[in-house]
């Protein structure tokens, strides 16, 4: 108890894996008595035990695998609409980082939509793109990039000087400064902003797969809860969750891969 | 050490590389906080015309960084440099930075993210020094200055994996591999512990007698200046205006017996008696 209120003693591996695992069993053990206990009536919240059945029935059933199809379809969009804004983002974000003027003009035009409610947008989409794929994937893109660019632009604007100076210095062009020694150093909070961007597309795809979804994880919910079944809508949101924190950690496990100096500096 | 340094020793071009360096009436004004401006550099004027190690002593905050960056051509963001006055070099007004000089800062700019080998190949993977020295020659040059600052073994370890004298190693060796003509200091061993700071002084002396350019060091460090000067220009508090300008004829390496002698605690004091002459807060270290 000693170390209780000390920020720069965290507890060791083991005991802080009992005790992540210990709060979720926790949440388990408090939502399963109160779905027995029958205060709650199971139309409102469903038993632990009959989400998990409801997964089974969704994971394997008449011979196919309704969530695997739906799961499919959303990491598909979802990697879709990543790639775009990765390829797009990006460079956008670099160059406004890089390059003040750019960052003046293009700014007031980026960072309003950081707090615009994005949501309200999907309308506008459907009446440009129509209700297609190509709308859910530019509601994710644009959900996403809003975040990213500014992300990348400060990323850029964060590395010290002194690279840029000592770069210029040895003979360098301003566009090699920021290609040969800025960008390289703001590679891992640029990473950062891919894995931020993810995130927000995976809180995203079930917003975006609401409107004339034949598949997808948030169709799946979406017709789920239009049969009253909330079991499966808890395992649909179940999934997703579970989906984003793999993209999560398996993106945190490639970008200490890329860029090992980061932590050892 | 001296085989390694033999080793650095480019056979064809070994020797003096002669270039001229004039400061002319240098002014230095910045917006003051308080309205107006402040000048840090008052009408400085300076030539240097063959190798050697100047010394441009002064104490802290006194301007004479600025006026390094300026030889470098190295500018600061949104400020005229000089405000008048003028950098010569071998007859040109220098405008911006210039393949002549090689600035090693006193934060060694390294990269994290490449190895000891890269950090000091990085200058020929730009266009400028791609063009003019091929591969095999900078891969061999490179390989020879890490032996010649003793990180042959470190090539491939990271920045992050060095102390803080072997990363000020790396710096210099960057700076030297390209075989500038003008060797830039800016305070490069402030940050490091007093042993350190000797080795780094000796390792200096050794490389500048393997490859004798012009090098131009700032310190705040009076016995630094003794130890390694040839010409030591003493500069005022601010604003900055030459105060003293002298030679030590002492041979390097300088012997700590001609470090107590009488000749070099004479011109201690009167390094010394120059500072204190000139008021204002700035701050000089003796470690004699």
């Amino acid at each position: 108890m000693r170390e209780f209120w000390n920020p720069y003693a965290p507890p060791d591996p083991q005991r802080r894996r009992l005790l992540g695992v210990g709060s979720v069993l926790a949440l388990l053990l408090l939502w399963s008595a109160v779905a027995a206990s029958g205060l709650v009536s199971a139309t409102k919240l469903p038993a632990p035990w009959q989400v998990v059945s409801a997964f089974g029935y969704l994971a394997w059933n008449d011979g196919q695998s309704m969530l695997l199809t739906a799961t499919l379809w959303s990491v598909g969009r979802l990697i879709v609409a990543g790639l775009l804004v990765i390829l797009i983002g990006i460079p956008i974000g670099i160059v406004m980082g890089a390059a003040p003027q750019v960052n003046a003009a293009l700014s007031p035009l980026v960072d309003p939509f950081r707090s615009a409610p994005v949501v309200a947008l999907l309308p506008i989409l459907v009446m440009w793109m129509g209700i297609g794929e190509s709308m859910k994937i530019a509601f994710l893109f644009i959900g996403a990039v809003v975040y990213l660019i500014p992300m990348v632009r400060d990323a850029i604007q964060a590395v010290p000087q002194s690279y840029w100076i000592g770069a210029r210095d040895l003979g360098a062009t301003p566009w090699e400064c920021i290609r040969s020694a800025v960008v390289p150093m703001a590679m891992p909070r640029i990473a950062d902003a891919v894995i931020v961007a993810f995130s927000v597309m995976w809180t995203y795809i079930t917003v975006a797969e609401y409107v004339n979804a034949r598949e997808g994880l948030g169709q799946l919910i979406q017709n789920a809860r239009r049969f009253s079944a909330w079991d499966q809508v808890f395992a649909g949101i179940m999934v997703i969750i579970a989906l984003a924190l793999a993209t999560y950690q398996l993106m945190i496990w490639l970008k200490r891969r890329l860029y090992p100096w980061e932590t050892q500096q | 050490m001296n085989t390694a340094v033999a080793a650095a020793k480019p056979a064809e071009t070994a020797g003096a590389t002669s270039v001229s360096v004039v400061v002319k009436d240098i002014v230095q004004e910045y917006p003051a906080e308080t309205g107006g401006v402040t000048r840090v550099i008052d009408r400085v004027t300076l030539s240097f015309d063959k190798p050697g190690i100047n010394m441009l002593l002064g104490p802290s905050g006194c301007g004479k960084s600025t006026l390094l960056h300026m030889l470098g051509g190295v500018r600061p963001m949104g400020v005229r440099t000089p405000t008048s006055g003028s950098v010569l070099i071998d007859g040109s007004e220098c405008q911006g930075a210039h393949d002549d000089s090689v600035m090693v800062f006193q934060r060694y700019a390294n990269r994290p993210d490449l190895s000891v080998f890269d950090n000091v190949a990085f200058p020929f993977r730009l266009k400028l020094w791609k063009s003019r020295v091929p591969e095999a020659e900078w891969r061999q040059r490179v390989a020879d200055m890490l032996k010649a600052v003793g990180l042959a073994d470190k090539a491939g370890l990271r920045p992050a994996q060095l102390s803080g004298g072997q990363n000020q190693r790396v710096a210099l060796a960057r700076a030297l591999v390209l075989r500038p003509k003008i060797l830039l200091m800016d305070e490069p061993f402030g940050a490091l512990d007093a042993q350190t700071r000797e080795e780094m002084q000796r390792l200096l002396i050794d490389l500048y007698r393997s490859w004798p350019c012009l090098v131009v060091f700032v310190t705040h460090d009076v016995t630094e200046a003794l130890m390694l000067g040839d010409r030591v220009i003493v500069l005022s508090t601010q604003p900055a205006r030459v105060a003293d300008d002298f030679v030590v004829g002492e041979a390097r390496p300088r012997s700590a017996a001609w470090q107590r002698s009488a000749e070099a605690q004479g011109l201690e004091e009167r390094i010394l008696n120059q500072l204190h002459a000139s008021p204002g807060k700035g701050q000089v270290r003796v470690t004699i």
